[in-house]
C-alpha cells in the first residue's frame, strides 16, 4: 500500500479520534463524580454548534460566539443537574440515565422548533487553508480539533491536579461518603461536574462543525460514540476515555478506507461492541466492579 | 386464600372483557380511531415484551426497535426477495431475532444494568448503519417497497378493520401467554431474582436459580414480541424505510412501559394507548397553535413524559389500577 494512502489513514483517525476522546471526556467528568451515565452528552455538543453558528450569523466574531454558546450550554447542563438528576438522586441509575434521555428528547424537539431541519456549517476557524502533506490532505480544521482536544486534556489534567476545585471533584469520584466527611458539598460538586462536562460538549460542537456540520439530530450519534469511546477505554480514567476515542477513531478511518461506503460504521462499532464485551472492565480500566 | 381466588377471577373477568371490548370497539369506531387502535396494537405488543423484561426480569433495553427493525426487515427480505409466504416469514424472522437476541444478550447481561442500557442503545445506531448499508437487501437509506400483505383470503375486505384484528388478536394471545408466565415458576424465579419485586439476584443463585439463563431467556422473549409486531407492521404498511426504526422508536416503547407500570402486562395497554393517543392529540392541535415543524412538539412532549414519569409516576398508571381493584396473588 502506497505510504500517503496510510498517511491519509493515520491523519483521519487521530482527527476522529480527537473527536470521539473529547466526547468521552464529558462521560468521563459526570460519571466519575455522580455516577449518573449522561446520555445527553451529544445534545451539548449539538446545542454548542448549532448556537455558535447562530451568533456568528448574528455578526458576532467567532470567539464571541463561542464563549455565549458556552455559557448558554453551560446553563442547559445546571437546568439538567438541578431539575432533573438532583430530585432522583437517590434513584438507580439506569432511572438516572433514562433522565437525561428525556432531557435530551426535550433539547432535540427545541433544536427542531426554533432551527428546522437544515443542516449548518461555519468556515474554518482563522480561514485554515487544507494542508498538503507527502501527498495526504490535512483539512484546515483538523489542527483546531486536534489542538482543542489536547488543550482540554492538558486543562482537565491540571485542574484535577493542581487546583482545590479539582482535588475536591476526585475525592467526590474516588470516594463519596469519605468526600462528605471532610466537609465537601457533593451536590455543589456533581452540580459542577454537569456544568463543565456541557460547556466541554459546546467547545466540541464549535469546533467540529466546520468539518462535520451540524443539526438539530446530531446528539444522539455523537453519545453513543463518546459513550463507546469511554466505555472500551474505561470511562473511570482520562487516558483510557483518550485510548479508547482514539481507538474508535482509527478503527472508523481504517475501515472507511478499506470497505466498500457505509459499511464502515457497522464494523467500527461492531468491533468496538465486541472489544467492550469481551474486556467489560475497559483497556485500561482499574479497581472495582463494572 | 380467597383473596387470591378472588384476584383470579378477577385476571379471567378482565380478560374475557377485554376481547369483547377488542370485538365490539371496530363497531362504534370510524376509519381513522381504527388506524390508531392498529397502531396501539404495536405498541403494546412491544412493550409487552419490554415489561416483562424490565418489570420481571429487572433488565433494560434501550433497543427494543432494533428488534422491532428486524421482525420488518427479515419479514420483508423474505418475502420480496425469496417469496415465502408471509406467515412463514414472520414465523422465520421471530427465530431468527430471538436468536440474536439470545447471543447479545449471552455477552451482555452479564454486565451491569447501567452498561446493558449503554450497549442496547448503541445497538440502535449498529442497527442504521447495517440497514443503510445493505442496500441490495434492504434498498438503503430510501427503504424497502412492495412488501405483500397478510390476506385471510377475503374474509374481511376491510384492510384497516382486517389488520386491526390480526394485530390485536396477536397482542391478546400474547397477553394470555404473558399473564399466564409471570404466574408460573418463570415468573417466580424472575421476581425472586428482581430488586424491584424484593428480590436478590444473589439470593436467587443461591437458592439454585440459573438467573443467567432466566436473563438471556426474557431478553430474546422480548425480542421475539418486537418483532412479532415488526413483521405485522410491515405488511401492513407496505414500505419500511431505516428511520422509522430508530433510537425515538427504543426509548418511545420505554416510555410506554414506565407510562403503563411495569408491574404487569396488561400496563402495556396502558402506556401504548395513552401516549399514542396523547401523540395523535398533539399532531391534531398543536399545529393548530403554534407553527412548527413537525415532530418537534412530539420530541418535546417524550421527553417531559419521561422526565415527569420518572420522577413523579414511577409505578405508571397501573399502580392506579391496583389501588382501585383489590389485589391478591402475587
Amino acid at each position: 500500500m502506497d505510504f500517503s494512502v496510510v498517511l491519509q489513514f493515520l491523519i483521519s483517525g487521530v482527527n476522529l479520534g480527537c473527536i470521539y476522546a473529547a466526547l468521552g471526556l464529558g462521560f468521563f467528568i459526570v460519571y466519575g463524580v455522580t455516577r449518573v451515565l449522561n446520555l445527553a452528552q451529544g445534545e451539548f455538543v449539538m446545542l454548542g454548534g448549532m448556537l455558535t453558528v447562530s451568533f456568528y450569523a448574528m455578526g458576532i466574531s467567532l470567539l464571541p460566539s463561542i464563549l455565549l454558546a458556552m455559557i448558554i450550554t453551560a446553563l442547559a447542563g445546571a437546568v439538567l443537574y438541578r431539575f432533573i438528576i438532583y430530585p432522583a438522586r437517590n434513584s438507580s441509575g439506569v432511572t438516572q440515565a433514562l433522565l437525561t434521555v428525556g432531557f435530551a428528547f426535550a433539547i432535540e424537539g427545541i433544536a427542531l422548533l426554533v432551527w428546522g431541519w437544515e443542516y449548518q456549517s461555519l468556515p474554518n476557524f482563522l480561514d485554515s487553508p487544507n494542508i498538503q502533506f507527502w501527498g495526504a490532505t490535512i483539512f484546515g480544521q483538523t489542527p483546531w480539533v486536534v489542538g482543542s482536544t489536547f488543550f482540554m486534556v492538558i486543562g482537565l489534567f491540571l485542574f484535577f491536579g493542581r487546583t482545590i476545585q479539582g482535588k475536591a471533584l476526585r475525592a467526590c469520584a474516588d470516594e463519596r461518603l469519605g468526600a462528605k466527611t471532610v466537609g465537601i458539598s457533593t451536590e455543589r460538586m456533581a452540580l459542577f461536574s454537569f456544568i463543565l462536562a456541557a460547556i466541554l460538549g459546546a467547545v466540541v460542537g464549535a469546533v467540529i462543525t466546520p468539518l462535520t456540520m451540524t443539526s438539530y439530530s446530531i446528539g444522539f450519534p455523537l453519545t453513543i460514540k463518546g459513550l463507546l469511546a469511554a466505555f472500551v477505554g474505561g470511562i473511570t480514567r482520562v487516558e483510557g476515555v483518550i485510548l479508547g476515542g482514539i481507538a474508535l477513531g482509527m478503527v472508523e478511518a481504517i475501515t472507511a478506507g478499506l470497505m466498500p461506503s457505509g459499511y464502515y460504521g457497522v464494523i467500527a462499532l461492531g468491533i468496538l461492541i465486541i472489544v467492550f464485551l469481551c474486556r467489560p472492565r475497559g483497556l485500561l480500566s482499574a479497581r472495582g466492579k463494572v | 386464600m380467597s383473596k387470591i381466588l378472588l384476584s383470579g377471577h378477577l385476571q379471567y373477568f378482565g380478560v374475557a372483557l377485554f376481547a369483547i371490548v377488542l370485538l365490539i370497539l371496530p363497531l362504534l369506531a370510524g376509519p381513522y380511531p381504527i388506524a390508531v387502535l392498529v397502531d396501539i396494537g404495536f405498541y403494546s405488543i412491544v412493550t409487552m415484551g419490554l415489561i416483562i423484561l424490565m418489570g420481571f426480569a429487572g433488565q433494560i433495553s434501550l433497543g427494543q426497535a432494533v428488534f422491532f427493525g428486524l421482525g420488518a426487515y427479515v419479514s420483508g427480505i423474505l418475502t420480496t426477495q425469496y417469496h415465502l409466504s408471509p406467515w412463514l416469514a414472520l414465523v422465520l424472522a421471530a427465530i431468527a431475532t430471538g436468536g440474536i437476541a439470545a447471543i447479545i444478550g449471552r455477552a451482555m447481561l452479564r454486565l451491569r444494568e447501567l452498561i446493558v442500557a449503554g450497549v442496547t442503545l448503541a445497538l440502535n445506531l449498529v442497527f442504521y448503519y447495517l440497514v443503510t448499508s445493505l442496500v441490495d437487501l434492504t434498498g438503503g437509506a430510501s427503504g424497502m417497497t412492495n412488501i405483500p400483505r397478510l390476506s385471510l383470503d377475503g374474509f374481511i375486505p376491510e384492510y384497516t378493520l382486517l389488520n386491526y384484528y390480526l394485530v390485536w388478536i396477536i397482542a391478546f394471545l400474547l397477553l394470555i401467554f404473558s399473564l399466564n408466565l409471570v404466574n408460573s415458576r418463570v415468573g417466580r424465579a424472575l421476581r425472586s431474582m428482581n430488586q424491584l419485586a424484593g428480590g436478590s439476584e444473589e439470593t436467587a443463585q443461591a437458592l439454585g436459580v440459573n438467573i443467567m439463563k432466566y436473563k438471556v431467556q426474557v431478553f430474546a422473549l422480548s425480542a421475539i414480541y418486537a418483532s412479532i409486531a415488526g413483521s405485522i407492521y410491515a405488511y401492513y404498511i407496505g414500505c419500511i424505510e431505516p428511520d422509522t426504526f430508530g433510537v425515538q422508536l427504543s426509548v418511545r416503547v420505554v416510555i410506554m412501559a414506565i407510562i403503563g407500570g411495569m408491574t404487569s402486562p396488561w400496563g402495556a395497554f396502558l402506556g401504548a394507548g395513552s401516549i399514542v393517543g396523547l401523540t395523535e392529540l398533539l399532531r391534531e392541535f398543536m399545529p393548530v397553535l403554534i407553527a412548527g415543524p413537525t415532530g418537534a412538539y412530539e420530541l418535546i412532549a417524550y421527553g417531559i413524559i419521561l422526565v415527569m414519569a420518572l420522577l413523579f409516576l414511577p409505578q405508571g398508571l397501573i399502580s392506579i389500577c391496583h389501588r382501585l381493584v383489590p389485589q391478591g396473588g402475587h
